[in-house]
């Protein structure tokens, strides 16, 4: 393979914390494999040469103000395949939360008394910008995930996420399902593709990888009333990483 | 030696079976026959034959990309016995890769599977072909293989439909069906370009216009989903019995052997006792249509 | 003799005999559940459980089953290494060694499955018979499971102060008959007679939350098919999957390939699959088969009640309850049936 032209890979970061990036760093032997057909052109968080031509680029963060619009889409054009890398660019992450709020109601929250001096802005998903090819979900992603992703869309077929809830992947490892031990876990609604990873470390799953795309809300939110749960409380749980579509489709 | 070459002392090698071993297929001739539509002639290795019927399928295979089930489209009959043909369309990630394939490349093989149309029963009786869009693809192979048997057969009746002249396939084989005297032929579109002569219109509209023996007539429907509905209706009104509609389903597939799950039909599974049903197999199977 | 006894102080002593020649597998405690994994000795097993996450399948057809590997661009498939160390599965419930006969009755179904086979072979099958019913979600009363029939190697049945054992198969007598821990003071008959006379005090314990008899199940799904029950059902339902995954007859499968990261050679597997996700009877054009989710749930069950016993004349229903245990919508089985003798009642 080394004598093939390697595939040119750069990551941009929008709104977000930059920790799916961060992750790429522990791929470590799985890193090096990719670097036989990868050569990474782009990426903050490990150096800091930059280039201008893309086969493939991973785009990070949720787009917010104008200017973040224009620089995506500048990427977009000089780039052959776009991915949504984690939560943030993927669903608009925990970003999506801002939409519950005005600029004066955010601005009040955050800054109170004090002068505001950075632009906001208006969360979106990548793909409420521009196209997007492929979508590698989480918050943060799974580098198992990432890894099988990334052959995938080198062999040519491109990368669909899976569209069944995360209890297959939970189930597969035997866990105890958290709504035995009386907890609250957005599993069931919620895309897999992680291997269950929150809820076999002792964590609830939050829905970080967002909805399925054809989700059972009101069964969901039936299940969770059930366990006692307020409505207010299962709206939370809904919108922490789901705002963006959820609002959406309520605006059809 | 990398940890993966060794050998476990408590595992054993397990020879791959045929069952789901492909056999190597090399591709002889391709031709683009639509914008989404591609024709390909394939050999086996060593030019063995694959033995099926009409009606039955094969299982494709792209390592990497993974595998998909295609109906043959060629007759047993054929002269050359070492290739089959298939058509496919581009509809996912197998098909988008296949479409890639050109003459000299290779490709895996499993099959035939699945039952074949009801051969024995159609003998000696009078045949009505109704293919809508893609459905001409498996029923060409029963086609040619009653035209390569022309006597072992009745009357033939051709009826064809598809969206718009430009999606008809096996264009050329159409017409000389049509030029031959000993079948009757018809063909439909539902929207019609400015050099469109023929008949406008979904292809139930053409079944009233047939003349059919009620006593020893065979309908063989194949389309899509939706098509079937609508053309066993008319045929029934027709005055056809169940017994003598015969149909091939679509369903997804991943083994081919009856056990995955995937193509099930309520309790029957596609892969093996379809695709090909007659009508009256049909009315306890309530998700067939 | 095919009966023996055993001093329940010496299970461990069993346990080391078996050891001598096999994995052993058997129930273990996890949080206030059970699974099956390897131990070491009688102290780690969970004899009073009730059953396991996942069911014994796991080890006839694993979640991820390697059919063969391949390089990239080669059309022929190459072998693959199966772990096939000889292995018991030990304390298995009669109603799991029922879902083992139903894997068997599909997996020798024409065409036979090779990779099922091969596995079946290194697997010895201990049972140990329920004394007392696990909880109040099972139904092996109604499905007949909650006896030791057939399909085991050895069954242990506790008999008070001591362990019963029945060999039931050339392997099983060759396994005890080598064990210097079981006493061979006992005659077949009387042991037989004892066990009867266990098995008459069991049955007070065990009661049926079924309104239907075993006999009329098949009818009932033959009445049922537009019964509203589905839809019910279907409301409730979030399609997450769990019914299938655990349930210890449910054997779909999808097939993937996976590339390594060399891009050169890569592994076909075939991996549990379920009729409740969405996307399971979908085709390549986008057409879903089986689109709403009363559809799935109705399927789910014919194929335990209805299919199995039209294709194979089996119900493919264990009772063992795995799937209401383990629904987070709490769509309950028996609850189910129960509905739908209920509704068919009222037509």
């Amino acid at each position: 393979m080394s004598d093939k032209k390697k595939v040119r890979i750069a990551f941009f970061d929008f709104a977000d914390c930059e920790g799916c990036q961060l992750q790429l760093t522990y791929l470590n032997l799985n890193f090096l494999g990719l670097l036989e057909h990868c050569e990474i052109v782009n990426f903050r968080e490990a150096m800091s040469e930059a280039s201008d031509e893309y086969d493939l680029v991973f785009v990070e963060g949720s787009i917010m103000r104008p200017h973040d619009e224009e620089r995506v889409k500048k990427i977009r054009s000089i780039a052959k395949i776009l991915v949504a890398y984690g939560a943030c660019a993927c669903t608009g992450g925990v970003n999506g939360l801002r939409r519950r709020f005005t600029d004066d109601e955010a601005k009040e929250i955050v800054y109170k008394d004090r002068p505001w001096t950075i632009e906001a802005g208006w969360p979106r998903p990548v793909h409420e910008v521009v196209k997007v090819d492929y979508y590698i979900h989480g918050c943060p992603t799974n580098n198992d995930e990432t890894v099988k992703a990334v052959k995938s869309i080198l062999l040519g077929k491109g990368y669909t996420p899976p569209d069944y809830s995360v209890c297959i992947e939970c189930k597969f490892k035997e866990n105890v399902c958290l709504f035995e031990k009386g907890q609250v876990c957005m599993g069931p609604v919620t895309r897999a593709g992680c291997g269950a990873w929150c809820t076999s470390s002792l964590n609830t799953c939050y829905g970080c990888r967002g909805l399925l795309s054809n989700p059972a809300e009101e069964g969901h939110m039936e299940i969770l009333a059930k366990h006692g749960y307020t409505i207010d409380t299962l709206k939370q749980k809904f919108d922490l990483y789901n705002m963006c579509r959820l609002e959406a489709e309520k605006n059809g | 030696m990398c940890s993966a070459d060794r050998i476990n002392p408590l595992s054993e090698l397990v020879a791959v079976d045929p069952l789901y071993s492909p056999m190597e297929g090399t591709i002889l001739k391709t031709k683009q026959m639509t914008a989404h539509e591609k024709f390909f002639e394939i050999r086996l290795e060593g030019g063995k034959e694959l033995g099926h019927l009409p009606g039955q399928f094969v299982i494709f295979s792209l390592f990497g990309i993974g595998e998909a089930p295609i109906s043959v489209s060629s007759s047993p009959t054929k002269k050359d016995k070492s290739t089959f043909e298939v058509v496919t369309r581009k509809v996912g990630v197998f098909t988008a890769a296949m479409h890639k394939l050109e003459p000299g490349d290779k490709i895996g093989v499993r099959g035939p599977f699945g039952r074949p149309f009801p051969i024995d029963d159609l003998k000696g009786n009078d045949l009505l072909f109704v293919a809508g869009g893609l459905g001409i693809v498996p029923l060409r192979s029963l086609i040619q293989f009653v035209m390569d048997k022309r006597r072992d057969f009745g009357e033939v009746t051709i009826l064809l439909g598809c969206r718009e002249p430009k999606d008809r396939l096996f264009t050329n084989e159409i017409e000389e069906w049509g030029r031959m005297t000993d079948i009757n032929y018809a063909c439909t579109v539902d929207r019609a370009d400015p050099e469109w002569k023929g008949n406008v219109g979904v292809i139930t509209t053409l079944i009233p216009g047939v003349d059919i023996d009620l006593k020893r007539t065979y309908a063989v429907v194949v389309g899509p989903p939706i098509m079937y509905k609508f053309v066993i209706a008319e045929l029934l009104k027709k005055g056809l019995s169940g017994d003598q509609i015969v149909i091939s389903l679509e369903r997804r597939m991943k083994c081919g052997l009856g056990k995955c799950g995937h193509c099930q039909i309520n309790g029957k599974y596609t892969c093996q006792d379809g695709p090909t049903f007659i009508y009256s197999e049909l009315k306890t199977l309530e998700e067939a249509l | 003799m095919r009966y023996v006894y055993l001093a329940k102080s010496d299970l461990d002593a069993l346990i080391q005999h078996l050891k001598k020649s096999h994995r052993v597998i058997a129930p273990v405690k996890k949080e206030n559940l059970f699974i099956l994994a390897e131990v070491q000795g009688a102290g780690e097993i969970a004899l009073k459980y009730i059953p396991t996450i996942l069911p014994p399948k796991k080890y006839f057809f694993p979640p991820v089953e390697k059919l063969g590997s391949f390089k990239m661009g080669d059309e022929k498939m190459n072998s693959v290494n199966m772990e096939t160390q000889p292995t018991v599965l030990f304390g298995l419930h009669t109603c799991d060694i029922d879902g083992i006969e139903c894997l068997e009755t599909v997996f020798h179904y024409h065409p036979a499955d090779p990779y099922y086979k091969k596995r079946r072979k290194s697997l010895v099958l201990i049972g140990y018979e329920c004394m007392f019913p696990c909880d109040e979600y099972a139904t092996c009363v109604t499905m007949d499971t909650h006896n030791p029939k057939a399909g085991y190697d050895i069954m242990i049945t506790d008999a008070g102060d001591k362990y019963i054992i029945h060999m039931n198969s050339e392997i099983g007598e060759k396994l005890i008959g080598t064990c210097l821990a079981v006493s061979r003071t006992g005659n077949d008959a009387d042991i037989k007679f004892e066990l009867r006379r266990l098995r008459e005090e069991k049955i007070k314990k065990f009661k049926t939350i079924l309104d239907t008899e075993y006999t009329e199940i098949h009818d009932l799904f033959k009445q049922s098919y537009k019964a509203p029950a589905w839809k019910d059902v279907g409301k409730r339902c979030v399609s997450c999957g769990n019914c299938t995954t655990v349930c210890p007859t449910c054997y779909c499968f999808d097939i993937q390939d996976e590339v390594e990261l060399n891009m050169e050679t890569g592994e076909r597997k075939r991996i549990w699959d379920s009729c409740q996700l969405e996307e399971f009877a979908t085709v390549a054009g986008g057409e879903n088969f089986r689109e709403e989710r009363s559809e799935r749930q109705r399927h789910r069950y014919y194929r335990k009640f209805c299919y199995s016993i039209d294709k194979y004349n089996k119900f493919f229903c264990t009772g063992c309850g795995r799937c209401t245990r383990a629904c987070v919508a709490d769509i309950k089985l028996y609850e189910t049936l129960n509905q739908l003798k209920k509704e068919t009642n009222n037509v």
